[in-house]
């Protein structure tokens, strides 16, 4: 197991003298995705600035790959280029008057060649989905534009890991939603997402790994059922409970549930109530669920299957797939959360179309078979991957 | 929420044209306007700007007749003044007040028309370049006209952060509002005063942040700048040369045109 960053009994002290960390140690590892969670002044932000050397630890020390930091000018530089962080208020991170000098910033301090700048930046806009805003300046884009510049900026510089400060503050839950799925499209590329956040919802959802933090310590670290399985704690941590888990609980109590592990989403918690209803779930027909790479299939033929079969819902994960179907005309149904969606609605009989490209495709696909096995549902999944037409995924049929 | 000029350059019609060649109509016709000893060419200079910007780059008319308002306000006040203060030519207008003459003669009141038509042509001239090229396009001909790299940068942060304290002077002065700061003089004096201290501080935490901005990411010195805007038609250039041109023939023929 690798580690890429490492806290070994880190403390910190602001110049008052207050203490906003005391003795943490963690260890993260790489290509997860890591939510720390805490209340205001639980010491997440001081964490993270450490991550990159922002801040220097008082005392202990902080790994990148099992090496220690060294604080000299070069070494930092090239950690912060492998540690991206994108701050809370995007206002203090986009300085250049306009959105490509801001992207450029990075690749162009790093001295990388006029060429190679502008083929980074293009391809940091592309991902965040703002091709053609490059010569816009920042106060004429929107709070969630400019959190997508602030990331394509730290893009453009490849790194490894992303440290994102609250990114979900201040946005609509649309937006929000958005910029959640960007990161796990990033974690499918291999890169490790950390964000702190104090939304209970988002963490237990997104992330693989939460860490509880409070008053500058960890109080607890797990998969996102373990931390907020213990109500004690989070009450302690001034958090709630997730809405699923604190309606699973009082399912519980009132015996219509047995107690084990909390459900993760919607989806499972719908499954739970429905088995004990009916002893299985979804006796009557699934829909369909279509899989379409938007890089290999073209527009037209989406609409085709739009209109040929009886599909009732159409969602598309990623930028790529939002920028086609706003290209085709289709009207999406779901942005985001968009494969448990389609499960839900498979289960209530109707058809539906995932638009989608790249690595998301098959990680769709092994979502939708890792639940039909776990739930024993049998959901078709049928992939539209080639220009000859539809060809029908073998191992679910 | 608020009514900024740099918005409306960013929506005009001729963002696309060369921006050298925007600022050598504004800045030559600018200079044509001072350099000009009758009111005529000033005034052919400001009604033909006016209708580039309003017809061809396609900015509001009514927003750009308030915008004209303010400089000429101070023109005609100040040429009021300068036609009272000068003597010489024959007398115009007297009246008689507490005993003190005044009077306008023909020498005055000439001036005081120079005087209106170069600010009126000069800021038409003006209004042309700042609505319809933006910022960072003059800052990229600056740079490239040998302006040294830190001064380029520096108004290049400065301007971008100009928006960010709009902002927040607006939403400070909303803040005083409703706890009725404005109610008197004495109030919205004070209100006024504490409004500049706190964007005082805010500007100097602002620049903290900038430089952990800059830190985490990499900064070396560099700044990039756009490349330069799109190149210039030669059907456009033809038309500014010759547009110049014909403003100075006007200038020369009308030299010592009196109009008064």
């Amino acid at each position: 197991m690798t580690f890429i960053i490492e806290t070994r009994n880190v403390s910190y002290s602001y110049g008052d003298g207050m203490e906003a960390m005391r003795g943490v140690s963690i260890s993260l590892e790489e290509g997860r995705k890591i939510a720390l969670v805490g209340p205001n002044g639980a010491g997440k932000s001081t964490l993270m600035l450490m991550f990159n050397g922002i801040l220097r630890p008082t005392s202990g020390e902080v790994l990148f790959h099992g090496q220690s930091l060294r604080y000299d000018p070069a070494s930092l530089r090239e950690l912060r280029r492998k540690v991206g962080m994108v701050f809370q208020n995007s206002d203090d991170q986009i300085f250049a008057p306009t959105v490509y000098q801001d992207v450029a910033f990075g690749p162009v301090n790093l001295g990388f060649p006029e060429e190679k700048v502008k083929r980074y930046v293009g391809y940091a806009l592309a991902y965040v989905g703002l091709c053609g805003y490059e010569r816009r300046p920042p106060h004429h884009l929107s709070g969630g534009e400019k959190k997508r510049v602030a990331i394509a900026g730290i893009l453009a510089m490849e790194p490894e890991v992303i440290v994102l400060d609250e990114p979900t503050s201040n946005l609509d839950p649309a937006s929000s939603e958005e910029i959640m799925d960007m990161l796990d499209e990033l974690k499918c590329g291999g890169k490790t997402i950390i964000i702190s956040t104090h939304d209970v919802e988002l963490a237990y959802r997104w992330a693989d790994e939460v860490i509880l933090m409070e008053g500058g310590r960890i109080l607890k670290r797990g998969t996102g059922q373990e931390v907020f399985g213990d109500p004690g704690l989070i009450n302690k941590a001034r958090l709630k409970l997730p809405i699923v888990v604190d309606i699973y609980r009082e399912l519980v109590s009132r015996g219509l549930l047995s107690d084990s592990n909390p459900p993760r989403n919607v989806l499972e918690l719908t499954d739970l109530v429905e088995s004990r209803n009916r002893g299985t779930i979804s006796r009557g027909t699934t829909g369909k669920i279509h899989i379409a790479d938007v890089d290999k299939v073209g527009p037209d033929e989406i609409n085709s299957i739009l209109e040929g079969a009886h599909i009732s819902y159409a969602g598309a994960m990623g930028t790529n797939a939002k920028a086609l179907a706003e290209r085709a005309g289709i009207i999406l149904d779901f942005t985001y959360g968009v494969i448990d969606k389609c499960i839900l609605k498979s289960l209530s009989g109707k058809d539906s179309l995932i638009m989608t490209s790249g690595g998301m495709v098959d990680r769709s696909v092994k979502r939708i078979q890792t639940y039909c096995e776990e739930s024993g549902a049998k959901i078709e999944v049928v992939k539209l991957s080639s220009l000859e037409g539809p060809d029908v995924n073998p191992d679910r049929r | 929420m608020h009514d900024l000029l740099d918005d409306y350059t960013h929506s005009n019609a001729l963002i696309n044209t060369s921006p050298r060649l925007k600022l050598l109509l504004g800045l030559g016709a600018m200079l044509i306007c001072i350099s000009s000893a009758t009111p005529i060419a000033p005034l052919f200079i400001a009604i033909t700007m006016s209708l580039i910007t309003v017809g061809i780059a396609k900015i509001p008319g009514r927003f750009y007749c308030t915008l004209l308002l303010i400089p000429l306000s101070f023109a005609l006040l100040s040429s009021g003044v300068v036609a009272f203060m000068h003597g010489g030519g024959s007398q115009l207008f007297a009246m008689n007040l507490f005993g003190f003459m005044f009077e306008i003669r023909d020498d005055g009141a000439n001036l005081a028309l120079l005087l209106i038509a170069r600010t009126f042509g000069g800021m038409c001239s003006l209004f042309f370049i700042s609505l319809t090229t933006p910022m960072m396009e003059i800052f990229s001909v600056l740079k490239s006209l040998g302006l040294p790299d830190f001064l380029v940068d520096l108004s290049m942060l400065m301007y971008r952060y100009i928006f960010v304290f709009i902002d927040q002077a607006h939403l400070i002065h909303n803040a005083q509002v409703m706890r009725l700061g404005d109610a008197g003089i004495k109030n919205t004096l004070n209100s006024h005063a504490m409004l500049s201290g706190v964007l005082f501080l805010r500007a100097w935490e602002q620049g903290e942040r900038l430089i952990v901005a800059m830190d985490a990411r990499c900064y070396d010195g560099k700044l990039v700048l756009m490349e330069q805007g799109a190149k210039a038609k030669p059907r456009a250039i033809f038309a500014v040369v010759g547009y110049l041109v014909v403003v100075e023939a006007i200038v020369f023929l009308t030299k010592d045109i009196q109009l008064l």
